[in-house]
C-alpha cells in the first residue's frame, strides 16, 4: 500500500505525465484508499515546489507537474466520496477580470482539491459579480483571487466591494497570490491573506475554515 | 543621463539613436523573476558611475522596481505597468486595449527578439520531455490567450516580426492583429521631458509606484 503512495509520489516530483494514470488506476485496483492516493500526489507536489525553489525546475517544469496532477485528478475523481472531496469545506477560485494568467491559479485548485476542498473554479477574467453569485450558490467560505497584472490589481478591491455591497464580506475569508500580489497589497485591497506559493494555499484555506 | 533598460525598450531606443555607451541593457527573461529583477537593476545603479541621472526603462514590472533607491543618483522611471504601456505610447492606451481583450499576447521587435529565447525554452523542453509533454506544457502556458498583437512602434522594418508572429500566431492557432504604436513616451523619455507620466525619485529615497 505504503509502495503506491510513494511511487505516485515520485511520479509526480518527476513529472511522469504519460504513466500516472496508469499508476493510480493500478493503485485503485490494487486497494488503494483514493484519499491515501491523494496524499501522495499532494506531497510530490510539494516537492516540485521545492524543486523550483531551489532553482532545479524551471516553470516549465512547474507548468507540466500542473498537467500532471490533472492526469491524475481525471482518473481519481470517480473513485473519490463526495464527503472526502469536499469535507474540509467551498472556496471559490478565479483569476480577477481583466487577467488571463491562470497556471498559479490552476496550481491552487489542484492543491485545495487535493487536500479536501470542494472548489469551484470560475475560470479567468472573471468579473466580480459572478463571484458574489457563486459565493451565494455554493455557500463559500473561502475565495482565492489570482492576479498577475499590475495593472489589474484593482479587480480585487471590486470583489471585496461587491461582497460588501452584497452583505457576504463577513461570511467569507478572501486570499491573494500572484506574480504582482505584495503583503502591503493585500493591505491596502483589506483581503485576508496573501500566499507566494501554491502549497501554501492549503494552510491558508485550513485556516480560513477554522476561524 | 543614463538608462539601464529592458532589452525589448533598448532595442526602440537604440533605434531612435540613443547613444548606447550610456545605457546598460538587462536581460528580458529577468521579468518573470521580479526579485531577481530587482537585485540586477539594484546593482547596475549602485555601479553607475558619474554625476547623472539614471532613466530606468521599465514600469512596475510585477513591482519588480518598487523600493529600488541609489545614493548618488536621481532615478526616473515611466509611470506605467511595463513595457507594453512604453510601445503603446501611455498607460490609458494600454489599459484600453487590454480591456478589449485581456487574452492578449503582445509583441515588438524586442519582444520577437526575446521569444527568439523562448524557442530555445521551447527547444529545451522539446529534447527533455518530448513533444508530447512539450505540446501540453506551451497549451497550458497559452490557453487562455486569443489573439497576438504586433505592436508597430515606427521605429524599424517590421517585415521579420511579421513573419515570427504570424508562424507564432499558426503554431498557437491564434488570431494576429497588426496595432500602431507610438515614439511619445520613449521621446518624452531620452528628451528629459519628465512630467507627471515619471517619477522622480531623489537621491536617497525608494521608487514608489504607490
Amino acid at each position: 500500500m505504503g509502495d503506491y503512495t510513494e511511487k505516485i509520489e515520485k511520479a509526480v516530483s518527476d513529472l511522469e505525465l504519460e504513466s500516472i494514470s496508469g499508476l493510480i488506476g493500478e493503485a485503485l485496483e490494487g486497494g488503494v484508499d483514493p484519499l491515501e492516493i491523494l496524499r501522495g500526489m499532494s506531497a510530490g507536489m510539494t516537492k516540485v515546489g521545492e524543486l523550483f525553489e531551489r532553482g532545479e525546475y524551471f516553470l516549465a517544469d512547474l507548468v507540466l507537474a500542473g498537467e500532471v496532477m490533472k492526469e491524475g485528478v481525471k482518473v481519481l475523481e470517480p473513485h473519490l466520496k463526495p464527503e472526502s472531496m469536499g469535507a474540509k469545506g467551498t472556496v471559490v477560485i478565479c483569476t480577477v477580470k481583466g487577467d488571463i494568467h491562470d497556471i498559479g491559479k490552476n496550481l491552487v485548485g489542484t492543491m485545495l482539491s487535493s487536500a479536501g476542498f470542494k472548489v469551484i473554479d470560475l475560470g479567468v477574467d472573471v468579473h466580480e459579480d459572478r463571484i458574489v453569485d457563486a459565493v451565494r450558490e455554493h455557500d463559500a467560505r473561502g475565495i482565492g483571487l489570482s492576479a498577475l497584472l499590475t495593472s489589474m490589481v484593482d479587480s480585487i478591491g471590486d470583489v471585496v466591494k461587491a461582497l460588501e455591497r452584497a452583505e457576504l464580506r463577513d461570511k467569507v475569508k478572501i486570499a491573494i497570490g500572484g506574480a504582482c500580489t505584495t503583503e502591503e497589497l493585500a493591505r491596502r485591497m483589506r483581503v485576508d491573506a496573501l500566499g507566494r506559493e501554491a502549497v501554501e494555499a492549503v494552510k491558508i484555506f485550513e485556516s480560513f475554515m477554522a476561524s | 543621463m543614463r538608462i539601464i533598460a529592458c532589452a525589448t525598450v533598448a532595442e526602440e531606443l537604440i533605434h531612435m539613436g540613443f547613444p548606447q555607451e550610456h545605457m546598460k541593457v538587462l536581460d528580458f527573461a529577468l521579468h518573470v523573476e521580479p526579485q531577481k529583477l530587482r537585485q540586477r537593476l539594484q546593482e547596475e545603479i549602485d555601479n553607475t558611475e558619474g554625476d547623472c541621472d539614471i532613466i530606468l526603462g521599465y514600469g512596475k514590472c510585477s513591482n519588480a522596481l518598487e523600493g529600488l533607491s541609489s545614493r548618488t543618483h536621481k532615478l526616473i522611471v515611466p509611470r506605467v505597468e511595463d513595457c507594453i504601456a512604453i510601445f503603446l505610447g501611455s498607460q490609458e492606451e494600454y489599459l484600453r486595449v487590454q480591456r478589449e481583450e485581456p487574452g492578449t499576447y503582445y509583441l515588438t521587435k524586442g519582444w520577437v527578439i526575446a521569444q527568439g529565447n523562448a524557442l530555445e525554452e521551447y527547444s529545451r523542453i522539446l529534447e527533455k520531455y518530448g513533444e508530447y509533454r512539450a505540446r501540453r506544457v506551451v497549451g497550458a502556458i497559452f490557453a487562455n490567450y486569443k489573439r497576438i498583437v504586433l505592436i508597430n512602434t515606427g521605429n524599424y522594418e517590421l517585415d521579420e516580426s511579421r513573419r515570427f508572429a504570424s508562424e507564432m500566431a499558426a503554431f498557437l492557432g491564434l488570431a494576429l492583429e497588426e496595432i500602431e504604436g507610438s515614439r511619445r513616451l520613449l521621446k518624452k523619455m531620452i528628451k528629459g521631458q519628465w512630467d507627471d507620466e515619471f517619477i522622480l525619485v531623489d537621491k536617497g529615497l525608494p521608487v514608489s509606484f504607490y
